[in-house]
C-alpha cells in the first residue's frame, strides 16, 4: 500500500506539471482565438452599424414592396402615354407624353434593379399596398395621410385607408383606359391629361408613404425626387388641361 | 542552536516521514486549490466570451434586416426547364419545342397581356414571355368552370396572361422563359405554382423582362 501510494505520488509529481503547463497553454491559445473573434466581430459590428446603409431591405420590407407595387404604377404611366402619342397630333402633350413614358420607364428600371440588387422576388411576397399599411418611422399607421397632407401633395383623395390588396391610388381602370384606347386628338389628350393628373397624384401619395416608412438612402432620394417632379407634372397638366376646356 | 541543546528532540525517522508526507499533502492541496481557481477563472471568461459572441449574433441578425428569399435559391416541385432558346423575330408559325411554348422564336409584336377567352397566338404570345411574363393555359376539355375562374383570380394584374389551351397532357400549365409547370388546379397546386411564379415572373431568367406587355397586339376574346 505505502509503497503504491508512493509510486502514485511520484507519477503525480512527474506528471502534474506537464499536464498543467499544456492546459495552460490551451487556455492560451483558446483565450488568443476568442480575443481575435470578439474583436473581429466588435469591429465588424461597429462598421456595420455606423455605415450609412445598414440594411438591405428584405422580401417583406416597405422598401421591396413600394418598388413592386411603383413599378406597375409607372407601367401604366409608360402604357398611357404612349397610347395618347399614337392618339393626337398636338407637339406639346406629345412631347409631354414622350418625356414622361421615358422617365417612367427609366425609373421603373431603377426599382427592378434594386430587388435584383436586394436579392428578392420581383414577384410580391404579399398583397399590393400591404407596405403602405405598416407604421410609420415615427410610429404611427396611415395618420400621415389622413391629417391632410392632401393640401400639400394636391390629393383630391380624402380617403386614406388603404387595405392589403387594395388599389393603388391613381391607377386608371380598365374603362378608363378603354375611354383613352378610342379616343381621338383633343378627347384623346383631355382624357390622358385627366387620367394622368390623378395618376400622379395616387404617385406622389405612394412616394409620400415611403418617405414617411424608409431610410434607406437610395430610396428616400428616389421617392423625393418623385414628388418633386410629378407635383410640377400635375400643374403643367392642370393648365394644359384648362386650355382644353 | 536550540536544537543541538536538545538532541532528544531529533525527529525519528517515523516523523520525518510523517512531516514529508504532510508537506507532500499540503503541496498538493495547493495545486488543487490553485487548479480550481484556475478553472473557475477559465469558466467565467469563457463564459462573459460566449455571452459576448451571442450578444453580437443576434445584433447581426436584427441589424441585417428582414429575411431575404433569393429567387434564385427557390426550388420548383416539378417544373421543366429549357436552355439555349432561341430568341428571334420571326414571321409565320414556330414549331416549338414543348407545348404549351415556353420559349424560342416569335413574332415581332408582343401579346398585350390579360386573361383570354379563346386560345392566343404561340408566336405572340412567347414574345411576352421574353419580357418576363407568365402565361397560365388550361385545357378546357380537363377543367371546370370554377377551376379556370379560380386561375384567373390567381393570376398576377401585370405580366401574366391566361387562356385555353387545346390538347394539353395536364389540365394547366403555367410557363415563363425557358420553364414550365403542370398542374391539375390553383386550390390543390397553390404552394408550387406560387413558388413557380415567385421565382420566374418578371425573372432575369428571361431575356428582356420589365419590356413591355401592353402596347401590342390584343388576342381574341380578352376580358381583362
Amino acid at each position: 500500500m505505502t509503497a503504491a501510494g508512493r509510486d502514485d505520488g511520484d507519477v503525480t509529481d512527474e506528471a502534474t506539471p506537464t499536464r498543467a503547463s499544456s492546459g495552460r497553454r490551451l487556455r492560451l491559445v483558446v483565450a488568443g482565438v476568442l480575443t481575435v473573434a470578439i474583436v473581429l466581430l466588435v469591429g465588424v459590428a461597429l462598421g456595420r452599424l455606423s455605415s450609412p446603409n445598414p440594411v438591405t431591405p428584405g422580401t417583406d420590407s416597405v422598401e421591396a414592396g413600394f418598388s413592386r407595387d411603383m413599378q406597375v404604377h409607372h407601367e401604366q404611366a409608360v402604357q398611357m402615354a404612349m397610347m395618347v402619342r399614337d392618339r393626337t397630333d398636338d407637339p406639346d402633350v406629345r412631347s409631354l407624353a414622350y418625356d414622361l413614358a421615358l422617365t417612367q420607364s427609366q425609373q421603373a428600371g431603377q426599382m427592378y434593379a434594386w430587388l435584383e440588387l436586394w436579392r428578392v422576388p420581383q414577384a410580391p411576397s404579399e398583397p399590393t399596398m400591404t407596405w403602405m399599411t405598416r407604421p410609420t418611422l415615427d410610429g404611427d399607421y396611415g395618420s400621415h395621410h389622413m391629417t391632410g397632407d392632401g393640401g400639400a401633395g394636391g390629393s383630391a383623395t380624402p380617403v386614406a385607408t388603404h387595405e392589403p390588396g387594395g388599389r393603388m391610388p391613381g391607377l386608371a381602370t380598365d374603362e378608363q383606359l378603354a375611354s383613352l384606347d378610342a379616343a381621338r386628338g383633343v378627347e384623346a389628350e383631355r382624357i390622358f391629361l385627366t387620367l394622368m393628373i390623378a395618376h400622379h397624384e395616387g404617385g406622389i401619395e405612394m412616394a409620400d408613404a415611403i418617405l414617411a416608412r424608409s431610410e434607406v438612402p437610395q430610396v428616400r432620394a428616389f421617392a423625393s425626387g418623385m414628388v418633386q417632379t410629378q407635383q410640377s407634372e400635375v400643374e403643367a397638366m392642370q393648365a394644359m388641361l384648362a386650355e382644353r376646356g | 542552536m536550540a536544537s543541538s541543546d536538545k538532541p532528544t528532540d531529533k525527529p525519528t525517522v517515523k516523523q520525518q516521514r510523517d512531516a514529508r508526507r504532510q508537506e507532500k499533502v499540503a503541496e498538493l492541496k495547493r495545486q488543487q486549490a490553485r487548479a480550481k481557481r484556475n478553472r473557475t477563472i477559465g469558466i467565467v471568461t469563457a463564459s462573459v466570451a460566449g455571452a459576448a459572441v451571442v450578444a453580437l449574433v443576434v445584433t447581426f441578425v436584427v441589424t441585417s434586416g428582414q429575411p431575404r428569399q433569393d429567387p434564385q435559391a427557390i426550388e420548383v416541385d416539378g417544373v421543366k426547364t429549357y436552355s439555349d432558346l432561341t430568341a428571334n423575330h420571326v414571321g409565320g408559325t414556330v414549331d416549338y419545342a414543348m407545348t404549351p411554348p415556353a420559349g424560342g422564336d416569335h413574332n415581332q409584336v408582343w401579346l398585350n397581356c390579360g386573361v383570354y377567352t379563346e386560345p392566343v397566338p404561340n408566336e405572340n404570345a412567347v414574345h411576352d414571355l421574353e419580357h418576363g411574363a407568365v402565361w397560365f393555359t388550361y385545357d378546357p376539355e380537363q377543367v371546370s368552370e370554377s377551376e379556370i375562374e379560380a386561375l384567373r383570380d390567381f393570376a398576377p394584374d401585370t405580366y401574366a396572361v391566361v387562356s385555353p389551351y387545346e390538347g394539353l397532357d395536364s389540365p394547366m400549365y403555367v410557363s415563363a422563359w425557358g420553364a414550365q409547370l403542370p398542374f391539375s388546379n390553383v386550390a390543390d397546386d397553390e404552394a408550387t405554382v406560387s413558388d413557380f411564379v415567385t421565382k420566374y415572373w418578371k425573372s432575369t431568367n428571361a431575356p428582356e423582362p420589365g419590356a413591355p406587355c401592353t402596347g401590342g397586339v390584343d388576342g381574341t376574346g380578352k376580358i381583362a
